[in-house]
């Protein structure tokens, strides 16, 4: 290794440290300054690296899928859904700092290799698979070259330790300042004194401190500002607190086809008919906005029942249906950076049940339940009639907010009323009865607002609705309603959220274009609020016609994302799950690196087998005679021919008298091995003899050998 | 046992060993290769600082043969017909002649090969792969002795050409003499006191004589466990690190040929596998182009060549 002696160690240990690795690191790092130690080596190949680069890369990217999978926020997941584009960016750039912060580990193995490897680098063609593959297209520009990856893996190391680190930015620059500084020193230029390399790095520590702190806060401007942008265009969902309606808007509605609610009901008749999200109590004439009033501030947190999956709306109320609900969470929230949404829950929701553990829930007086915790839901509602989680209305209050409407539309409202010929005493009941007779019989239907006249008024949209047009979208039937049954003094709400009417299999599906708007009207005898829909019976009609032709595509997808989300989302423990049965998978890979090599090893040997031929004369007694001369000492090397080892092993004094014998048997042997045209019977037997002769005698002479040392010892102990 | 023709044979070797190291002092193995060479039906090139004594060497082998001996100084302006003869007309029939060039010859020497073009250089193409000369369409056979001794200074030097691949594949081996022992240069300097002892020298063989050994040397036996060495020698150096260009199987068949001849002069009537070791490096090294990166970082072909020698294991 190029690096000096613990700059590895300390730069491992840093890293440990900051990612709550210290024991992995801290291992690895005197792993790797052990082999200054140890003299023990590999004798790797080019192959071999090639191999556990391989198995590293495989290790980065089974891990860069781990991560990626395991995103809390979104992730595939989110990829799957689509639409939340700042959650899948958001969701990119956690992986790769997940797996940046993992990078010392898994690079480990192949820096191992190096550090224990006889040739202390490794080839360039291993690193690069580019190389690799240019290599065996027959490019060998870059064979026999060789790269010291000591130094790579160090910053990977100081690198890696700056991602996410537990002890903040302060204690990582020093340190990283330390470590470079360390490094730079051993590499220093030798032409400049101490001072001047001191004073450089007295200038470029503080430049670096301010890169830093520059850096950051550049980083924070830009994703202030791409965080905004993104989540402006891109979340469509409900608000809690504010509506912004489409009256008014020139143009076709267009809301996608896409499932986002899917529903099954307990029991047949269990579905309701609406899901609702939120209701709005004030309504800005001028903006076509309704709020809730009172911000986010009027949301109570809930809280759950011991079991963690059981969430008391309406404590004690009794209910007649269950329905299952599963839905995604596109919000995000700030506060607790999670994903975030509202919950789709019918009419009387009193309870929730087997709610996925570690959610926080919490609910405004206009009945909205705001979940977070993650991106996707499956949950039991269970319902009954009567009272919903909506607080009454104020009638007392000054601000009477249930009854306020507009100035400038109550001209166009009585002109309604008048119409509808209402007798003086009529009851609340009948108030209504007579608004949903008038809507039905005077009003239809339509997305398509109608070419705009150029002679304009100063009529707002909804006045235009009431007494020009007659027609419009749910939005208009839901305002206006309401309106109307404020100005009938009935306390009215406006309410967002699905309709729920197209079957799939025993259950529904809810698509986005089955975002609906109605009102809520309240029942002063019972003293509850209840859906009061004006909105002509036809839309659900009007708006699948423009169901398009690839939508069950679409759906396809759908399932498979809800799926999947079921899938990720049910499993609590989903994160180990993954981590566990990519064990064996990496085992398995491993085994078949390690297969692969010895497959290839035995193959080569069966192709040397299968091609060796018994040459003649391998049953000479010479070998004999070899082996008992290799074993006083003196093996003969591969390449190496027999007479030249002979006269190697004749230079030992022992053997001065069987030189000129040796010799002749071993052109006598040569023969007999190489000379095609053989021995005949008497010199094969004088071979024979002669070998068996020669092997008593320098039998005798390592007798000899090895007693006379021992003479000689006790001569001088004597 | 041994035949008579090998035992001439190598009495032939000796006697003109023996005649050329009066003249050359100190370079026995170098002699022997030339002879290998020679005997062998391969060329040689002799590639050494200049005042070594190669040309002496080629001198004195040709003296100690009573054969025709050709010199040919090699210039950047020589001419591929200046070695290979011309067609002159003659006036007094009208017809032309065919004048042959110093390559019709027993043993020519090519001084400073490398110092003519690669086109000049290519005009031995021909007569030293196959012993045949083709001059204007016709072709001329070349003597049965045809043996080339080609001396070039090291490539690094002034006015010198590198060989082409293809010319330096049809010499059987390439050695060098180097610097003999100073005991062995005041022996040099003792014999050239008064004359040069190469004026002087008598032919030690015929021309039969070498022919003969020629033939002798095809007789040598070698078994198929070593042809089989042979080939696994010269293919290692194929896939060696840093070699771009392996040896030829032409190489296989020069170190053949010359291990029969080495092991002729050694006394054996068959090839043993110290002989192919031997000459695994003149025979083979040469041929072998090698990467230019290899070459910065140190590796030479006589390296390659020594280390394939090192790594097989050798028959015993």
């Amino acid at each position: 290794m190029k690096t000096p002696p613990f700059l590895l160690f300390a730069a491992l240990l840093f890293w440990g440290w900051l990612s709550d690795f210290l024991i992995v690191g801290a291992s690895l790092g005197a792993l790797l300054e052990i082999s200054r130690v140890v003299k023990l080596r590999w004798e790797l190949d080019d192959t071999d690296f090639n191999r556990i680069w391989s198995f590293c890369v495989l290790l980065n990217i089974v891990l860069v899928g781990y991560v990626f999978t395991n995103n809390d926020e979104g992730g595939i997941n989110a990829m799957l859904h689509g639409n939340t584009a700042s959650a899948a960016a958001k969701s990119t750039v956690l992986t790769a700092i997940r797996f940046l912060r993992w990078l010392p580990l898994t690079t480990f193995a192949f820096l191992l290799a190096q550090a224990f490897n006889a040739r202390p680098s490794v080839p360039l063609t291993a690193v690069s698979l580019v190389l690799r593959w240019r290599r065996r297209q027959g490019d060998r520009a870059f064979a026999g070259r060789y790269v010291d990856l000591s130094y790579p893996y160090f910053f990977v190391c100081v690198f890696a330790a700056g991602i996410h680190t537990n002890t903040g930015a302060r204690i990582y620059f020093f340190g990283q300042c330390l470590l470079l500084g360390w490094a730079l020193w051993v590499n220093r230029s030798r032409r400049f004194g101490i001072v001047s390399w001191l004073l450089a790095l007295a200038v470029a520590l503080p430049l670096g401190v301010a890169g830093m702190t520059g850096f950051n806060r550049m980083q924070g401007v830009i994703q202030n500002f791409n965080a905004q942008w993104i989540s402006y265009f891109i979340r469509q969902r409900t608000d809690p607190l504010q509506s912004l309606t489409s009256m008014g808007r020139i143009g076709q509605l267009k809301l996608s086809a896409k499932i986002v609610i899917r529903l099954e009901p307990h029991q047949p008749g269990d579905a309701p008919t609406y899901l609702r999200e939120a209701s709005y109590r004030n309504y800005a004439a001028q903006k076509m906005t309704w709020y809730a009033g009172g911000g986010l501030k009027e949301f109570q947190p809930l809280a759950a029942e011991t079991d963690e999956t059981t969430w008391n709306l309406l404590a004690g109320k009794k209910v007649s249906s269950r329905v299952n609900i599963a839905c995604y969470l596109n919000g995000w929230s700030r506060e607790l950076e999670e994903p975030e949404g509202l919950l789709p829950l019918p009419g009387g929701c009193a309870r929730l049940e087997n709610v996925p553990p570690y959610m926080v829930l919490k609910v405004n007086p206009n009945g909205a339940v705001l979940a977070a915790g993650r991106g996707f839901l499956m949950f039991d509602a269970l319902s009954g009639r009567g009272a919903t989680l909506d607080a009454p209305p104020d009638e007392r209050s000054t601000n009477r907010y249930d009854l306020a409407v507009p100035p400038n539309e109550i001209p166009a409202l009585q002109q309604v009323i008048a119409e509808m010929q209402l007798p003086a005493d009529a009851g609340d009941a009948e108030k209504r009865r007579r608004a949903e007779k008038f809507f039905s019989e005077k009003f239809s239907y339509s997305t398509w607002q109608g070419a705009e006249k150029r002679v304009t008024t100063n009529a707002s949209p909804l006045t235009k609705f009431l007494l020009t047009s007659r027609s419009g979208h749910c939005e208009f039937f839901a305002s206006a309603t309401v309106l109307l049954l404020r100005q009938l003094d009935i306390p009215a709400r406006y309410a967002v959220g699905y309709s729920v009417h197209e079957t799939r299999g025993s259950g529904f599906v809810v698509r986005e274009r089955d975002a609906h708007a109605w009102c809520l009207a309240w029942n002063r005898a019972t003293k509850t609020w209840e859906d009061f829909d004006t909105t002509p019976a036809s839309w659900v009609a009007i708006e699948s016609q423009r169901t398009a032709g690839e939508e069950w595509l679409a759906d396809v997808r759908s399932w498979l994302a809800f799926q999947f989300a079921k899938f990720r989302w049910r499993q609590a423990q989903f994160q180990q799950y993954i981590f566990w049965s990519l064990i064996p998978v990496m085992l398995v890979l491993l085994y078949f690196i390690i297969f692969r090599r010895r497959g290839k090893l035995w193959s080569r040997k069966n192709k040397t087998s299968s091609a060796a031929i018994i040459w003649p004369g391998l049953d000479s007694e010479f070998y004999a005679l070899e082996k008992k001369l290799a074993a006083r000492g003196l093996p003969r090397q591969t390449g190496e021919p027999l007479a030249d080892w002979l006269e190697r092993a004749l230079a030992e004094p022992g053997l001065q008298d069987l030189r000129s014998p040796l010799r002749e048997l071993l052109r006598l042997h040569y023969a007999y091995r190489f000379d095609p045209s053989g021995l005949n019977v008497e010199k094969r037997q004088q071979l024979k003899n002669e070998a068996a002769a020669l092997l008593g005698k320098i039998s005798a002479a390592s007798a000899a050998r090895n007693v006379t040392p021992s003479k000689n010892n006790s001569a001088a102990s004597r | 046992m041994t035949p008579a023709n090998l035992a001439a044979a190598r009495e032939t070797y000796h006697r003109i060993a023996s005649n050329i190291a009066k003249i050359i002092r100190g370079q026995d193995s170098a002699t022997r290769h030339l002879l290998a060479a020679m005997a062998a039906g391969g060329h040689v090139l002799l590639e050494d600082y200049p005042g070594t004594g190669k040309t002496t060497l080629a001198k004195a082998l040709a003296k100690s043969i009573d054969a025709q001996f050709k010199r040919l100084q090699f210039t950047p302006d020589l001419l591929p017909s200046d070695i290979l003869g011309v067609s002159i007309f003659d006036q007094r029939d009208q017809q032309f002649h065919f004048h042959e060039g110093p390559v019709f010859t027993n043993i020519l020497l090519a001084d400073e090969i490398n110092r003519a073009s690669p086109r000049t250089q290519s005009a031995l193409l021909e007569a030293m792969g196959e012993a045949q000369v083709s001059v204007e369409g016709e072709r001329r056979n070349l003597p049965d002795l045809f043996f080339v001794i080609a001396t070039e200074n090291p490539v690094e030097f002034r006015g010198t050409y590198p060989l082409p691949e293809a010319q330096m594949d049809r010499f059987a081996m390439q050695f060098t003499l180097g610097y003999v022992s100073a005991e062995e240069e005041v022996a040099v300097l003792t014999a050239q006191e008064h004359h040069h002892p190469l004026d002087e020298l008598k032919p030690a063989a015929t021309l039969a004589d070498v022919i003969a050994l020629k033939r002798a040397v095809e007789d040598v036996r070698i078994s198929g466990e070593l042809k089989r060495y042979v080939v696994d020698l010269v293919s290692a150096t194929r896939t060696a690190q840093g070699v771009q260009l392996g040896a030829s199987p032409r190489a296989s068949i020069a170190l053949m040929k010359t291990a029969q001849a080495m092991a002729l002069f050694e006394g054996f009537d068959f090839v043993t596998p110290e002989q192919i070791q031997k000459l695994a490096v003149p025979v083979i090294a040469h041929r072998l182009v090698l990467e230019p990166q290899a070459r910065f970082s140190g590796i030479t072909a006589r390296g390659v060549v020594e280390e394939a020698v090192k790594k097989l294991k050798v028959p015993a």
